[in-house]
């Protein structure tokens, strides 16, 4: 991490509310180019919202979200365009059960980047291989495994080329035995470089990844540093909440 | 519907709200003011359509056998009239598909002025019966200007069911879960090509069975343009009856003749319902 560059997500003094529920409190977090952050809390505490605020799919009510220059929350913001560069993976995967996994893959660059369809499979067969998952090219989402289809989602979002990828507990819905599949995929594409946010509680894969953890709890960043400070953390809260999970 | 759209304006409660939110939502449209549609599945349906079907057909039959005078004349005086019913329905659907999806966007709409008129729309055309649209765009409207008659039949029927089919791609859309227009937009598609590439396609299987239906309902219903000088099959069967005064005959015919054509088409959409399996289960 070079932490003298300049930081490719700003997010400053974000509020979000959702009716008089307070999601996001005051909430300041950069983050430099390659670097990988986990950041992890009990639910409700915000950190998917705070993640879903960087793509815009979660709307802020005060404060500002500089992704790679442009000011995401500025309404006038062409904001199809950089989620051009934000890949995104979901919890429940969410492909498109109509397509194929290949074409669950190459819609989106076809469509948006105008590119043929031949050259959109050449560049997406790679992006398959890389995952593993190459030989369901053909398949229907619905005859994947969870573990399959999160890591074609995690390729489809890499079809795209993005910068940035962000995770909202990518592991979350997945069966013990295919949490493994998927952090291998995605310890793959941090030693590449990616830049990389992750909402998770696989505090394994955050020590053995991350560069920065950030705690957060009840709309607030309660503690934020490098793994080595979470074996031994400042705040109390912080170690509760790490007990309670590490305990299962 | 309100809960779907509040979130998209980012006002749901939490994140873990988000998904219980969607877990009870509806994968199937059960509309059936069309005719009931023959499933094997259920037994005595489709035993009981095969005996409607078969049974039509043995009374048609038997009746030109036993009494040729005038059942087969009657049979040779409608068909230019079930040539025009199925004109009419088959312009009217395509029509109503046009109207009904631009409707029921509308409705889904974020616009409130778009959304308020597809719904008001909706809402008044429910609320009048078909037989008074048709009245009131053949006559009332005539007295400032001349409609033909088989476009004033085509108008009303494309508006009254552009109405109910609109209600149909409203909730069929709404069906898709939300998960879906995330994805789509978090790749970069804007809203309009969400809708297209994405939510619509997937919405078209939950759409198209009560779309069959409406068409089923659609065709029964063209049978009230009769009234306004359309040659359809009833207009036949009645100028047929009044020259001869055979009114049992032609209008047992005429019954007969729309039941065969209903039940024909409910079987279609059956055989389309059963095609539909799921994504890659063929």
């Amino acid at each position: 991490m070079a932490a003298d560059s300049t930081p490719i997500i700003q997010i400053q003094n974000v509020f979000k509310l959702f009716g008089n529920f307070i999601a996001l409190d005051d909430i300041c977090l950069d983050v430099f180019p390659q670097e990988k952050i986990v950041i992890c809390g009990p639910s409700g505490s915000g950190k998917s919202t705070l993640l879903r605020t960087i793509n815009q799919l979660e709307t802020i009510n005060s404060g500002k979200v500089v992704v790679d220059g442009t000011d995401v929350s500025h309404p006038k913001t062409n904001i199809n365009r950089v989620r051009m560069s934000l890949g995104m993976v979901f919890q429940n995967f969410n492909l498109f059960p109509h397509k194929t996994v290949l074409e669950n893959l190459t819609l989106a660059p076809i469509k948006l980047k105008g590119i043929s369809k031949q050259e959109a499979e050449e560049r997406a067969l790679p992006i398959l291989d890389k995952v593993g998952i190459r030989e369901k090219a053909g398949s229907y989402p619905i005859q994947l495994s969870g573990g399959q289809q999160q890591r074609v989602a995690i390729a489809r979002a890499l079809a795209m080329s993005p910068k940035i990828m962000l995770f909202d507990e990518p592991t979350s819905a997945l069966d013990p035995e295919m949490i493994g599949e998927v952090l291998d995929v995605m310890k793959e594409l941090a030693m590449e470089g990616m830049t990389m946010i992750v909402v998770s509680h696989e505090m394994g894969f955050a020590r053995e990844v991350a560069d920065r953890i950030v705690f957060m709890d009840e709309g607030r960043i309660i503690e934020q540093g490098p793994p080595q400070q979470f074996s031994n953390p400042v705040y109390e809260r912080t170690r509760q909440f790490l007990h309670k999970i590490e305990d299962q | 519907m309100a809960q779907h759209r509040q979130h998209e304006q980012g006002q749901s409660e939490t994140e873990d709200h988000y998904y219980r939110e969607h877990a009870d939502r509806r994968y199937r449209i059960e509309v059936t003011d069309g005719a009931a549609i023959p499933d094997r599945r259920d037994k005595g349906l489709f035993t009981a359509w095969r005996i409607s079907f078969f049974g039509a057909v043995g009374i048609i039959l038997t009746l030109c056998l036993v009494k040729p005078d005038p059942y087969v004349e009657i049979l040779t005086f409608l068909p230019d009239g079930i040539l025009v019913t199925f004109e009419v329905t088959i312009l009217s659907i395509l029509l109503s598909l046009v109207v009904g999806l631009i409707a029921g966007l509308g409705r889904l709409s974020a616009n409130q002025l778009i959304n308020l008129t597809a719904s008001t729309y909706i809402e008044v055309v429910r609320g009048i019966p078909l037989l008074v649209q048709l009245f009131y765009i053949y006559y009332a409207l005539g007295t400032f200007t001349q409609i033909p008659p088989f476009t004033a039949a085509i108008v009303a029927m494309t508006v009254c069911y552009g109405a109910y089919m609109g209600e149909i791609f409203r909730a069929g859309i709404d069906s898709i879960d939300y998960g879906q227009t995330e994805a789509a937009r978090s790749l970069g598609f804007s809203r309009r090509q969400t809708m297209f590439y994405v939510i619509i396609p997937q919405a078209m299987r939950t759409i198209l069975p009560p779309v069959g239906n409406e068409f089923i309902a659609l065709l029964k219903d063209t049978s009230l343009v009769s009234i306004i000088a359309v040659a359809d099959l009833l207009r036949r069967g009645r100028e047929f009856a009044t020259a001869t005064f055979d009114y049992f005959e032609t209008f047992t015919l005429v019954a007969l003749i729309y039941l065969l054509i209903t039940l024909f088409l409910s079987k279609i959409v059956n055989i389309m319902e059963n095609k539909m399996t799921p994504y890659g289960s063929r």
